[in-house]
């Protein structure tokens, strides 16, 4: 479904990304790990079009969306939930969600039944629900989390980006967000995951990718990186 | 007492028309943090072009009042269309490259070369702006106020209302939040920003315009109307905020009813210093405007 090879990327003279070739097979969840500054959400950044690659091509469904800007590569399926979160702070929760349709309301994307799927997104959020009329900015940063994974999904996409989603949440909260990844894998859509719990993101996930200063070092079978004996050392450490 | 109230009654239709300028500021500050420092020569242009187009219309033997709305559409059009020609010419690649100082020269520049075209196409002398309303006051318990004078009013809270409706319950409305907000974001949401950018940019124009046959028939229309006007406006989203829809208004009728309260119990010749003196007080008490919100700027 998503298909990266040599992948360069960089920041003004420094490269962060040397040579990245991945697969996203359709229905599959892939993870990317690795520590800080290796270069996850560098990888992201430039499968969407925030951030232009130098090199390499990138493929959505057979089409080549490297170097396009993000929203036309939108158009093609992808979604994006970013690091940060990134809502719309002045817009309501259901305004965000809308806006996570855009290509579906001007006619980029097929429609579909737009308000059938905000209703589906609250199923699978019950607090966005309570929270729909609130502006995005006065949500809590679990709350904010949700509502970035939803506004993604509200696109239909045929693959989502998920960066961090569990980056500052309390630790009740991060087991919300990863049963919620276990339920969208469920309904097989087609997920790259970047995550700094290496090891719950293995344990959802059927791919995994090791990222070291923007080079794969390692893939494979997730249950396979689960026992491997370096990656047991380097990222998953002794508590998880 | 009757005296005082005349004068803030009267203070308020130009504090309007500042009020909707400064808008017009705003609209493109949103979306993209730079300003078309030529608003004031978007809405020269505008009421010079109204006036060819409703004495163009009064000579099609319309009377002046259908003339003048006829007219509305055609100003509306060419605001748009200034405004995207500013946007292109002095803006896009400023942003592009985040320059920092481009677009300020680039839309001053503009402004000195429109008004430059309007001297040679309309002359350098004021000309009379048909009124589409009868021209003597209505009285209202002993206060004399001009029928143009409530239509300005009207007519300014009427174009801020509209857009605000379009921005809240329209998607392509919520696009243009949504980039003012996050313009990455927005990009990830499939929302040319580009074009937003250029969108804001013809909405902000079209105010200006819109905001200069409003003006016109109260005051003279001629090349050099703008320049005062725009800078006032500026003053005004300065001291409203450049974030804030009611700052403009409530800076803006400041301003006005300053204006002619100094003028009267002053001198005419001090009419422009209380507002500046406002300005310099609210940028070093408050310096994000009274109704802004207080943001840092990441280095």
């Amino acid at each position: 479904m998503l298909h990266i090879e040599n992948l360069v990327a960089s920041y003004g003279n420094v490269r962060v990304l040397h040579d990245i070739t991945l697969t996203v097979p359709k229905g599959k969840l892939v993870a990317l790990i690795g520590s800080n500054g290796a270069g996850k959400t560098t990888t992201l950044r430039a499968i969407s079009g925030m951030l232009a690659p130098e090199s390499g091509s990138i493929t959505l469904g057979g089409h080549e969306i490297a170097g396009l800007p993000s929203y036309e590569i939108t158009r093609f399926g992808l979604a994006h939930s970013p690091e940060g979160r990134r809502v719309f702070a002045t817009l309501p929760v259901r305004d965000n969600l809308l806006l996570g349709a855009y290509p579906r309301l001007t006619g980029a994307r097929a429609r579909g039944d737009v308000d059938a799927d905000v209703e589906r997104m609250f199923e699978l959020f019950p607090r966005l629900r309570e929270r729909s009329d609130q502006l995005a900015g006065t949500l809590s940063g679990g709350e904010q989390q949700m509502l970035a994974m939803a506004r993604a999904l509200m696109l239909n996409p045929e693959v989502l980006l998920l960066d961090e989603p569990s980056m500052g949440l309390a630790p009740r909260l991060v087991g919300e967000v990863f049963s919620i990844i276990a339920r969208l894998k469920e309904a097989n859509i087609t997920m790259l995951l970047v995550e700094q719990f290496a090891a719950a993101a293995l344990e959802v996930a059927d791919f995994g990718y090791v990222l070291e200063n923007g080079n794969i070092t390692l893939s494979g079978d997730a249950a396979m990186l689960r026992n491997d004996p370096a990656v047991r050392d380097a990222y998953l450490g002794g508590s998880h | 007492m009757s005296i005082l109230m005349q004068l803030v009654v009267s203070g308020m239709a130009v504090g309007m028309i500042y009020g909707v300028i400064a808008f017009g500021y705003q609209l493109t500050f949103a979306t993209s943090k730079t300003l078309n420092f030529g608003q004031g020569e978007a809405l020269m242009l505008g009421a010079l072009v109204g006036l060819t187009a409703i004495n163009f219309l009064i000579g099609q033997s319309l009377g002046t009042f259908w003339a003048y709305l006829l007219m509305l559409p055609i100003v509306l059009a060419f605001g748009a269309l200034q405004g995207t020609v500013v946007e292109w010419l002095g803006v896009r690649q400023a942003i592009k490259t985040k320059s920092e100082a481009g677009w300020i020269m680039a839309t001053i520049a503009l402004g000195i070369i429109f008004k430059n075209v309007a001297e040679n196409v309309w002359g350098r002398d004021a000309l009379k702006f048909p009124s589409p309303l009868p021209e003597a006051s209505l009285s209202f318990w002993g206060i004399r106020i001009q029928p143009m004078e409530i239509a300005i009013v009207i007519g300014a809270v009427g174009m801020m209302l509209a857009v605000e409706f379009f921005n809240r319950r329209t998607i392509l409305g919520k696009a243009v939040v949504a980039t003012a907000n996050d313009r990455d974001a927005a990009g990830l949401m499939g929302i040319d920003t580009a074009k937003v950018i250029t969108f804001s940019y013809a909405l902000s124009s079209m105010t200006a315009a819109f905001a200069g046959v409003l003006v016109a028939p109260v005051t003279l229309t001629g090349a050099t109307m703008g320049a005062v006007l725009g800078l006032k406006a500026f003053a005004v989203a300065i001291i409203g905020g450049l974030s804030s829809g009611l700052g403009v208004v409530v800076g803006g009728l400041i301003l006005g009813v300053t204006e002619t309260l100094t003028g009267y119990y002053i001198s005419t010749g001090y009419k422009d210093v209380p507002g500046l003196v406002l300005l310099l007080l609210v940028l070093s008490l408050r310096p994000s405007g009274l109704f802004g919100k207080a943001t840092i700027k990441k280095v």
